[in-house]
């Protein structure tokens, strides 16, 4: 319905109730009823003139039609515009005065009452909206439900194109009943259009192109058709508003619940990668203590002089060696790459030094190692059996580079702010080329050492890699005081002080 | 001669020859089987007077069969086991195992464990009387008199605190054997701290200061990192 039809419709009604309204007058004036009972007919003709038509204007016209009216029909003298009795002016001024009012009350009321109905509505529609959005499980029943609604709101075809970081872009377009699916292929430039977009919409060739913003990125466009209604979409800018930060909510909330998916996947992947290197270690060691009991138990059982005893000392150290990369290279897979937090809790480093000396005393019987501690008493944060295996390599390392004879001492102390342990001894030190690389993966020292002696200079890398992860630090050089080298590792004493 | 029965349950053909050999050697009888079931039956039918177990079996989990038996027996049990978790050592010990080894292990370490697990069931049948305990613990050159309530090194009177004292005579009570964490908290502070080892660590830290010569190089009292506590076990010399 078009608005000129609206305008003289209501033209039609106010002449059709002024006159019926006349009508009804010349039936009271010929039963001679008082003309009260007319003047107050007259203001029931502007009360239903403004109830049945839009806006005030027609109600004060017809205030003023009644009157005329009135005075023509029914005061005298009869069909002229004059009067005789001039109380009638009075009459006639109370009649207008009250006449605006009740059509400007009445007309007020159905705004209200209007309004109040749009509200509802709108409030429904958004209701119904949200609804579905929160039952949808994927971004394209977002897109679906979106197009969807807008569609039947602002009745034209709507479109709604993806564009946000979770999925490959999708259009979903809904022109009448159907919902169409488009490719996109100029999503780069879509999103370098919108996100620069100053205005609150952009129109295009075919469309007015609005954007979905979500927390962190564009999310969506919606398209809605050139051809829509301009009053319409005016009207019902609001809403539309309100449905758009509808749709960036759920989007947002599903982009959420994708990427939390994909965090488990690979928290998955993870535990898996830890379940394999856990069965490869019971794979390993089980066979290595086959190995190491056997030989040992032959060399038991076998004459102390008989020359095989060396060579199944051979075996057993062999079957040692391999234990203790098994043992580093797990501990360094662990840590290195799979950003995996290391479990600290609060220890004891004297502890963790002495369980490391045992191991060392009982790996080499014929080599005793100082250890000199401190009075006091600290726990520190640390994973325990990380720091067990640094300490280990530093010692074996020392070992490894000394004389039986020569000393090898570890000892400790606070200061303020961190443990500080030093691993010294007497021996060869450490060559001037070799220093700058004492850390580097697979590096080892080719002076030297004899086969028997081997390392595949894990050992190191393995301390590097643990103290860092811990948050201390660590260092390798020669002794000033006296020859041989010195190693120092930190660690913070308290949890957090890490990354600075 | 009086044999002392030993029940290998491994199934590692190769590590089962290894102990088997290692323990015939040494003079016990020992009866070997490759999976839980055949080892709990073999315990039923002929029991044994001590068992090694290890965790990772083929048809069911070790500690199934450590619970098991557990039901209606206390014969030692060592756990043997290549995973090489702090947690299941420790669960393990709180669940009624006596010692736990780790793969790869030795001849040596092998038959200390044995002994003292044996040494420990026999010694630990008579002593649940619930009369006041008034023995005098000795281990090596540390006495502790438990009726007076005193602790001596070398024939030096020790002050402890009662704190420290509890848990000293925790470990002289218990010599050789791996107490968890978990259990020297529930004997000497009681349910109530759970998990809570820091308090443990200190009093620890203290003892030592006061019976070790060096508490970073214990001789008496040993770490078991992540899992807990062993005491050596010396022969006894008399400072009286």
């Amino acid at each position: 319905m078009n608005k000129k039809n609206e305008w003289l419709l209501d033209v039609l009604k106010l002449i059709g109730i002024v006159f019926l309204i006349t009508v009804l007058g010349q039936i009271f004036k010929q039963y001679e009823f008082p003309e009260t009972n007319i003047v107050v007919i007259y203001l029931l003709a502007v009360l239903l003139v403004a109830r049945f038509t839009n806006g005030y204007t027609y109600g004060i016209l017809s205030a003023i039609l009644s009157i005329v009216c009135f005075n023509y029909f029914f005061t005298a003298p009869y069909h002229t515009l004059f009067v005789n009795d001039p109380s009638y002016l009075i009459t006639f001024f109370i009649m207008l005065i009250t006449s605006i009012l009740t059509s400007a009350l009445t007309t007020k009321e159905k705004l209200m009452t209007k309004e109040a109905n749009d509200k509802g509505e709108e409030t429904q529609i958004l209701y119904n909206l949200s609804s579905k959005l929160s039952d949808a499980a994927d971004l394209e029943a977002v897109l679906k439900v979106t197009v969807e609604s807008i569609s039947q709101l602002l009745q034209t075809s709507v479109g709604c194109i993806y564009v946000g970081e979770q999925k490959n872009p999708v259009y979903v377009q809904q022109i009448e009943d159907r919902q169409i699916h488009r490719t996109v292929t100029n999503v780069d430039e879509i999103v370098k259009t919108y996100t620069n977009l100053r205005e609150e919409y952009l129109e295009d060739l075919d469309s007015f192109g609005f954007p979905v913003y979500g927390k962190e990125h564009l999310l969506a466009i919606i398209k809605i058709d050139l051809k829509v209604e301009i009053d319409c979409l005016k009207q019902k800018k609001k809403l539309l508003h309100s449905i758009i930060e509808n749709v960036s909510m759920a989007m947002d909330r599903i982009e959420i619940t994708i990427e939390r998916v994909k965090d488990k996947e690979k928290m998955e992947r993870e535990s898996q990668r830890a379940n394999l290197l856990r069965s490869i270690s019971h794979d390993l060691r089980t066979p290595l203590s086959g190995i190491m009991g056997t030989s040992e138990m032959l060399m038991d059982m076998m004459d102390k002089k008989d020359p095989s005893q060396s060579l199944l000392q051979g075996i057993y150290q062999d079957a040692d060696w391999l234990k203790s990369l098994v043992e580093n290279i797990l501990s360094l897979t662990r840590i290195q790459d799979g950003k995996v937090v290391i479990r600290k809790e609060m220890e004891a480093i004297e502890e963790v030094i002495g369980s490391a000396v045992s191991h060392i005393e009982r790996v080499h019987p014929y080599r005793e190692i100082q250890v000199e501690i401190p009075d006091e008493f600290c726990l520190v944060p640390m994973d325990a059996r990380l720091i067990e295996q640094v300490i280990i390599n530093l010692l074996d390392n020392a070992i490894k580079h000394t004389k039986p004879e020569e000393n090898i001492t570890i000892s400790t102390y606070y200061t303020e702010k961190e443990v500080v342990v030093r691993v010294f001894d007497e021996g060869e030190g450490i060559a001037e080329e070799d220093l700058s690389n004492l850390f580097k993966i697979f590096y080892t020292s080719n002076t030297h050492l004899s086969d028997a002696k081997k390392g595949i200079g894990l050992g190191l890398t393995i301390c590097e890699t643990v103290i860092k992860a811990h948050g201390g630090t660590i260092t390798g050089k020669n002794r000033t005081d006296s020859k041989g080298a010195e190693f120092t590792f930190t660690l913070p004493l308290k949890e957090g002080a890490n990354h600075v | 001669m009086f044999k002392e029965k030993i029940l290998v349950i491994e199934d590692d053909v190769q590590i089962q020859n290894f102990m088997v050999y290692t323990l015939e050697n040494e003079g016990f009888e020992v009866k070997g089987t490759l999976n839980g079931k055949d080892g709990i039956s073999c315990m039923i039918k002929e029991n044994a007077d001590l068992i090694l177990l290890d965790l990772g079996l083929p048809d069911m989990d070790g500690m199934q069969v450590l619970h098991k038996i557990r039901e209606w027996s206390d014969v030692p049990i060592i756990v043997v086991s290549a995973r090489d978790l702090d947690k299941e050592k420790a669960n393990a010990l709180d669940d009624g195992a006596d010692d736990y080894l780790t793969k790869p292990f030795s001849a040596t370490e092998l038959m200390a464990r044995i002994r003292v697990a044996l040494r420990h069931y026999y010694r630990m049948k008579p002593s649940e009387t619930g009369k006041e305990d008034t023995t005098v613990y000795v281990n090596g050159s540390l006495k502790l008199d438990n009726g007076a309530h005193l602790a001596y090194k070398d024939g030096q009177k020790i002050h402890l605190t009662p704190l420290e004292y509890k848990l000293l005579l925790l470990f002289m009570k218990n010599p050789g054997k791996l107490l968890t964490y978990h259990t020297i908290l529930k004997k000497i502070w009681g349910d109530g701290y759970g998990q809570d080892t820091q308090v443990l660590r200190s009093t620890m830290a203290s003892t030592r200061r006061k019976i070790e010569k060096n508490p970073a190089k214990p001789e008496y009292i040993e770490t078991e990192i992540g899992v807990g506590y062993r005491m050596k076990e010396y022969e006894s010399k008399d400072f009286d």
